[in-house]
């Protein structure tokens, strides 16, 4: 077979490195996948699959880093943001699409009485720490260490552009370790505002981990003693894993919650949802861009959500999801290989149980790239509504060839 | 003679007016100046032959320090040097305060106290001809860079400097200790194609840099020639776009090198 190749893409890079800093900034760079190997310029999507500016076209299990929920181009999507932009993008004013957003996420998630709409994740968990602070007038922030909230000061991976007053009322605790937790609470007494949480930790260069059995609940009830705002980050995984909200499928209930990835399907919103007694706090947060009231992207919010529910898109998912992290278990072994699949089938991770430096996943995700398969090999996966079974089982063919390369690389288990 | 205490010792100058209090960047950079490039005499010793003879004449330990600061003992021995951070010396030399250690490295005349082997004044006069051997590669000259072979000698010493200036980030810059922090442990082999190799060990925050290969590094980093590596060190490559254009690869466990070079890049705050 013919081997992607990815001269137009790097051909694009080099002109992008001359007028762009980086050439493509943040976790989109080259640099965090397998540079020379993946693609780095996107062309059209339809589906499940996309093309890049080669021509080549993928299997895609990236989904846009998350907002492709239903797949790429959806019809009953498109239609409403169409339909949208005739009416007009951006006014001086929302338009009665934010109202019904709002109260469609309402009644969707029952934990959630208001919403408050921005562009991107980013926007909503600083919107969420900041509400926490208004409501209990306190300073510090608690997180788990390796999570991600956001590319905003407060929790921005690196230093560059930070000073330490950014990040210094923010402290991390363990994964699953409620004492750690505790800990901090019993040492800043007084002092805490929120705890923010993804539903489970799925850190970037690791496995995925789920909340241990009462992990999540005794949070909630460390917040309930302390007086402490408790709020799902739920940008990632939220509306993959229940539609009520993924606080449901894990059996807690938050203060705040943070949605944003597979709100709209490929559109910009994002949303910070509240319980009744945080809405006051809420609104003295001055909360505002340019952009946050823009009508087509929460017509196509209004949709997807629809289609979400309508196609019970979550469990066809979930079967897809299951299927797609059995078959590379067992290709992986047909191989002589042991591989890790961790997280929910709807946000599934692959890595080499024999290896902590990624390079056999490298090796793998280059290679299954080149075939035509799109799988990161250093952040987690998403499951879009458009997967079938044929491409599973696509997928798992191409998985076949490339396990049997990085078998013969490295050995076999 | 009995040394006095450091810290009464600095304090009581700062006290009387004599010295100012020593600043965070002051101590970053002594504490550069001492452990990631005077520790390059050892490697000197290999690269340059007029370095080697000197060496190899020379017996003699000599100590660096400032009171209630860094210290570093140079033990020349053997046709080698080795750099050390405890111990005794033949010869003491003090710098009151961290900013004179840094005027004189920056090249201002700076005379330390000798507190111990005033007589040794021969060796003393072959540190000096080592050390400027050294800065002549460390700040060469366009002629001298237009010399291949100089060129890569010039980035390795560079390059090893560098990296062994991030401990002090890691360990006293507010900043640096975040990323420290949370780094992950592994190894770091830098292999700049047609020259040298340099490694990095970290190990629960703690940075120790070698010259030379490793076997299975946690993580590799492929710098396309000398060229490059040269504005490498200088600070000069934007490091994600040359990944993405594949004049520098990255393999291996991506997520150590992503956290060790946000310590790498500082270190021009402070060396230049």
């Amino acid at each position: 077979m013919k081997l992607n190749s990815f001269d137009k893409s790097k051909e694009l890079f080099l002109r992008a490195t001359k007028v762009i800093p980086s050439g493509i900034s943040g976790n989109k760079n080259p640099a965090f996948a397998v540079p020379g190997s993946f693609p780095y310029f996107a062309e059209s999507g339809e589906g499940c699959r996309y093309k890049d500016v080669d021509g080549n076209e993928y299997i895609d299990y990236l989904a846009g880093y998350g907002p492709i929920v239903l797949g790429y181009n959806d019809p009953v999507v498109e239609a409403a943001a169409d339909a949208q932009r005739k009416l007009g993008a951006a006014f001086n004013h929302p338009t009665p699409r934010a109202v019904e957003l709002a109260e469609k996420l309402v009644g969707l998630v029952p934990a959630i009485d208001w919403c408050a709409f921005g562009k991107n994740g980013s926007d909503v968990t600083a919107y969420a720490i900041q509400t926490a602070r208004e409501h209990t007038q306190r300073r510090k922030i608690l997180m788990a260490k390796g999570a991600y909230h956001g590319s905003q000061s407060w929790c921005r991976h690196g230093l560059g552009g930070l000073i330490e007053s950014d990040y210094e009322h923010v402290l991390t605790f363990t994964w699953n370790d409620a004492d750690s937790v505790m800990d901090l609470v019993k040492k800043y007494d007084g002092d805490v505002a929120g705890i923010i949480i993804t539903p489970y930790h799925h850190p970037a260069f690791a496995d995925q981990e789920m909340p241990a059995p009462g992990f999540l609940q005794t949070l909630r009830k460390i917040c309930d003693d302390h007086q402490i705002v408790f709020i799902l980050d739920d940008v990632r995984a939220g509306f993959r894993l229940d539609m009520a909200g993924s606080h449901e499928y894990f059996g807690f209930k938050p203060d705040l919650t943070c949605y944003c990835k597979a709100m709209a399907n490929g559109y910009a919103v994002s949303a910070c949802c509240g319980s009744q007694p945080f809405k006051n706090a809420a609104s003295r947060v001055f909360f505002t861009g340019t952009y946050y009231t823009s009508a087509v992207e929460q017509a196509a919010s209004l949709a997807c959500l629809d289609e979400l529910v309508k196609s019970n898109a979550i469990e066809h998912m979930m079967k897809m999801g299951t299927m797609l992290m059995d078959g590379l278990k067992k290709t992986a072994a047909d191989n002589g290989l042991e591989v890790r699949l961790t997280g929910p089938p709807t946000l599934p991770f692959m890595t080499f149980a024999s290896e902590k430096n990624f390079r056999r996943s490298q090796l793998f995700s280059g290679e299954a790239a080149k075939r035509g398969v799109l799988l990161h090999p250093h952040h987690n996966w998403f499951i879009m509504r458009a997967h079938k079974e044929a491409d599973i089982q696509r997928t798992l063919e191409v998985a076949d060839a490339c396990f049997a390369i990085v078998s013969k690389e490295f050995g076999k288990d | 003679m009995k040394r006095l205490p450091g810290k009464i010792f600095s304090t009581a100058l700062v006290k009387a007016g004599v010295v100012e209090a020593t600043t965070e960047r002051d101590l970053i950079r002594a504490h550069m100046h001492l452990h990631a490039v005077l520790p390059r005499l050892a490697d000197l010793a290999r690269l340059d032959d007029e370095a080697r003879t000197i060496i190899s004449g020379m017996n003699v330990a000599i100590e660096f320090f400032v009171p209630g600061g860094p210290k570093v003992v140079l033990h020349f021995k053997n046709s080698s040097v080795q750099a050390v951070r405890t111990g005794k010396a033949d010869v003491c030399l003090m710098f009151p305060t961290c900013k004179l250690l840094n005027d004189m490295f920056d090249g201002k005349k700076v005379t330390p106290i000798p507190i111990k082997g005033v007589h040794r004044m021969g060796d003393l006069k072959k540190l000096t001809r080592l050390t400027d051997i050294l800065t002549r590669y460390l700040k060469p000259s366009k002629s001298e860079m237009a010399d291949k072979e100089f060129r890569a000698k010039h980035v390795e010493l560079s390059l090893l400097v560098g990296l062994a200036a991030t401990e002090a980030i890691a360990t006293i810059e507010a900043k640096g200790r975040r990323v420290a922090s949370h780094m992950p442990s592994g190894s770091i082999l830098y292999h700049v194609k047609g020259g040298p190799k340099a490694h990095v060990i970290v190990e629960n925050g703690k940075i120790e840099v070698f010259p030379g290969d490793f076997k299975d590094p946690t993580t590799t980093i492929e710098i396309r020639d000398v060229d490059l590596a040269v504005d490498l060190v200088k600070g000069e490559v934007d490091t994600f776009a040359a990944n993405g254009s594949g004049d520098i690869k990255a393999s291996g466990g991506l997520s150590l090198a992503d956290e060790y070079n946000a310590l790498f890049d500082r270190v021009g705050l402070y060396l230049s």
